[in-house]
């Protein structure tokens, strides 16, 4: 493992930012780093792309550029910056200076295609945004109908001439103009304020930006620090990307001990036994479908990552049959299930395995998700929100401090899911998840949702949107979307029928494929003169199931 | 069963990304067989899970991939490849 020279702590002794107003104890989801970086200046947080960078050299890279776009942001516009970074040194700094100015970031991302990365970035109405050097190649067509005046920084580049000459509207800033680290100061952060804002699949064919506030993050960091015993000598995997909630907590989780985040390229992401050995990684976290692809490839034998003692997974239905192998591939590692969706902040239940207790508690080659986060409040009820009898299934509901602020400029949306069920004082969010406590005292189970939001490989897709995007290139009324193959996590795309003769007309396919994540964008489109309908008069899905299968 | 061959598992996969394909502006019979999906984004790593589940679940069949270098999974021609000669026919799925 390459070493690190060692380097005095900033913050020590005669740099007097810290000393001088302890204020930085009240940063909100940036104040483990900030205290890491005093006490473990010189040890590394992040490894990317080949590069090692200390906990002082990122908060001097992240400093600086919080500075300068303090300095140089001019006009209004919410108390939000973007990061358009993918997998790079730049999208760590950028993820902090946000942090670091007191905004919350937005996180773009690169593999998307640009009309949604540019309508997030509308929606959201940032006006300031760092960029790295391959997320730049889609600037100039990102810039593209954005009428607001922007500061852009670009700390993997040295002048900003030809964008400036390109765009005179907007404010281009290279490394020539960043503004010096040793001008940070700490700023106040309220624990109500927008520590990050995600955008996730929506029903009606938008994205919706889920606001978490400082509170509810700190409360998840907090409780999972502790529960693992995370130390500055572990090192993290980040399998998530930044758009990804899950990614909060490689990242946070680990700079709150002085731990080292170790970050595969998209390259590496193929072979994840390799990395993990490679990089000696302590804390694993990924989703399921991870793990499943690991076991298909044999990656999964018998101790074949001794050195693993933290394994957690989430992000969509366990398998046993995974969780076992995994055990046996990992034999020195606690393996955890955690649960929850973007709006309860990353994850707010958790389960731990064991060997002999938990085959038998899980429920249809699942395993469960356990029991919630201290202070958070689950309740399962039927559809009229009553709570149902004890053993009964029903949608889950969470209330406390993990419940995110709501859905960015949309208050109809935040009304229907953040709700006060009858005869309750709190506000309880609508997981839309359908569970299940045994009678007794054990763990939750999860059963399935009790709408269309699927799972393709661990990604979050309301199959609404997909078929609200079908509906208006098309211009076809009857249009059903299917996750298909289907798994026990989940699965692996999606698949369209419309009721028109076909074929499609042409660039009808590109068109939505344009307006949609690749892992959104349906593989094949079926035409059908009627599609099947239920007792209910609404479209059969199990019926086009069937005939997926069937096919070909 | 009739022999599966590595043309038949090309061109299934070519029909089911058909539509990424067209986005990126490329023609189905210019593609080479070192296309790779992962580099043309129209997958990431964890999509070589649906390539593997499409191709089983379309030809019915069951493929062993623990011999396969990961690296080489997300091309087309490798992918083909190692599929028609590691397929062992199964019954249908339920």
């Amino acid at each position: 493992m390459p070493r690190i020279e060692n380097r005095p702590a900033v913050g020590s002794k005669k740099n007097s930012i810290f000393t001088a107003q302890e204020k930085y104890g009240e940063m909100g989801l940036s104040r483990g780093f900030l205290r890491s970086v005093k006490a473990f200046g010189g040890c590394p947080a992040v490894e990317v792309s080949g590069e090692i960078l200390a906990y002082g050299e990122l908060f001097e890279r992240s400093a600086s550029l919080a500075s300068t776009m303090a300095e140089h942001q001019t006009g209004g516009g919410p108390p939000l910056t973007a990061v358009f970074a993918y997998r790079s040194a730049t999208a760590f700094a950028g993820i902090l200076a946000a942090l670091m100015r007191g905004h919350g970031y937005v996180p773009l991302n690169r593999t998307f295609p640009i009309e949604r990365t540019r309508a997030m970035l509308r929606r959201s109405g940032c006006r300031a945004m760092v960029v790295d050097a391959e997320s730049e190649k889609q600037l100039d067509q990102l810039l593209e109908g954005i009428d607001e005046r922007m500061l852009f920084v670009l700390p993997e580049r040295q002048e900003t001439l030809d964008l400036t000459a390109r765009w005179p509207g907007h404010r281009f800033i290279g490394v020539e103009e960043l503004v010096s680290h040793e001008r940070w100061r700490p700023v106040d952060v309220s624990l109500d304020s927008i520590a990050y804002l995600l955008f996730t699949s929506g029903s009606t064919g938008v994205p919706k930006g889920v606001m978490v506030g400082h509170r509810s993050v700190r409360h998840y960091i907090d409780f999972v620090t502790e529960r693992f015993s995370m130390t500055c000598e572990d090192r993290f995997s980040q399998m998530f990307d930044m758009t990804f909630d899950l990614s909060v907590s490689d990242l946070f989780v680990a700079w709150e001990r002085g731990a080292c985040v170790c970050c595969p390229s998209e390259k590496t992401l193929i072979n994840p036994g390799r990395f993990i050995n490679e990089k000696n990684i302590t804390v694993w976290f990924s989703v399921p479908s991870t793990a499943v692809f690991m076991k298909r490839l044999g990656a999964l034998k018998a101790n074949a990552y001794p050195g693993l003692r933290v394994s957690l997974f989430c992000g969509e239905a366990l398998p046993v049959e995974m969780v076992t192998a995994w055990s046996a591939a990992a034999p020195n590692s606690v393996i955890e299930n955690l649960y929850g969706p973007t709006e309860l902040t990353i994850a707010c239940t958790c389960y731990r395995w064991d060997p002999l207790r938990s085959p038998s508690e899980a429920a249809d080659g699942v395993v469960p998700i356990g029991e919630p986060f201290p202070d958070m409040g689950p309740l399962v009820v039927d559809d009229a929100l009553d709570a149902v009898a004890p053993g009964q299934a029903g949608e889950l509901l969470m209330s406390g401090p993990q419940l995110a602020l709501g859905y960015w400029n949309d208050p109809i949306l935040t009304a229907a899911a953040f709700v006060k069920p009858p005869g309750c004082d709190e506000t309880y969010y609508r997981t839309g998840d359908r569970v299940r406590r045994p009678a007794g005292k054990g763990p939750l189970l999860f059963l399935g949702r009790v709408d269309s939001q699927v799972k393709i490989l661990g990604h979050r897709v309301e199959l609404g949107e997909v078929e609200a995007v079908v509906r208006e290139e098309s211009g076809i009324d009857g249009v059903v979307a299917l996750a298909w193959p289907r798994s026990i996590s989940g699965a692996g795309g999606v698949e369209v029928f419309l009721q028109a003769e076909g074929p499609a007309q042409p660039g009808m396919k590109q068109q939505v494929a344009a307006r949609l994540p690749f892992y959104m964008v349906p593989r094949r489109y079926h035409f059908l003169r009627k599609l099947p309908v239920n007792a209910n008069g609404k479209y059969d899905r199990q019926a086009l199931i069937n005939r997926l299968e069937a096919l070909p | 069963m009739t022999q599966l061959t590595a043309k038949d598992v090309r061109s299934f996969l070519l029909e089911y990304f058909s539509s990424m394909i067209a986005m990126n502006g490329l023609d189905p019979a210019a593609i080479n067989e070192d296309f790779d999906f992962l580099r043309a984004g129209m997958i990431d790593s964890l999509g070589v899970l649906e390539m593997i589940s499409v191709v089983e679940q379309h030809f019915k069949i069951a493929v062993d991939f623990e011999r396969m270098d990961p690296s080489e999974l997300t091309l087309l021609g490798k992918f083909s490849h190692f599929v028609a000669r590691n397929a062992n026919s199964r019954e249908p799925l339920p």
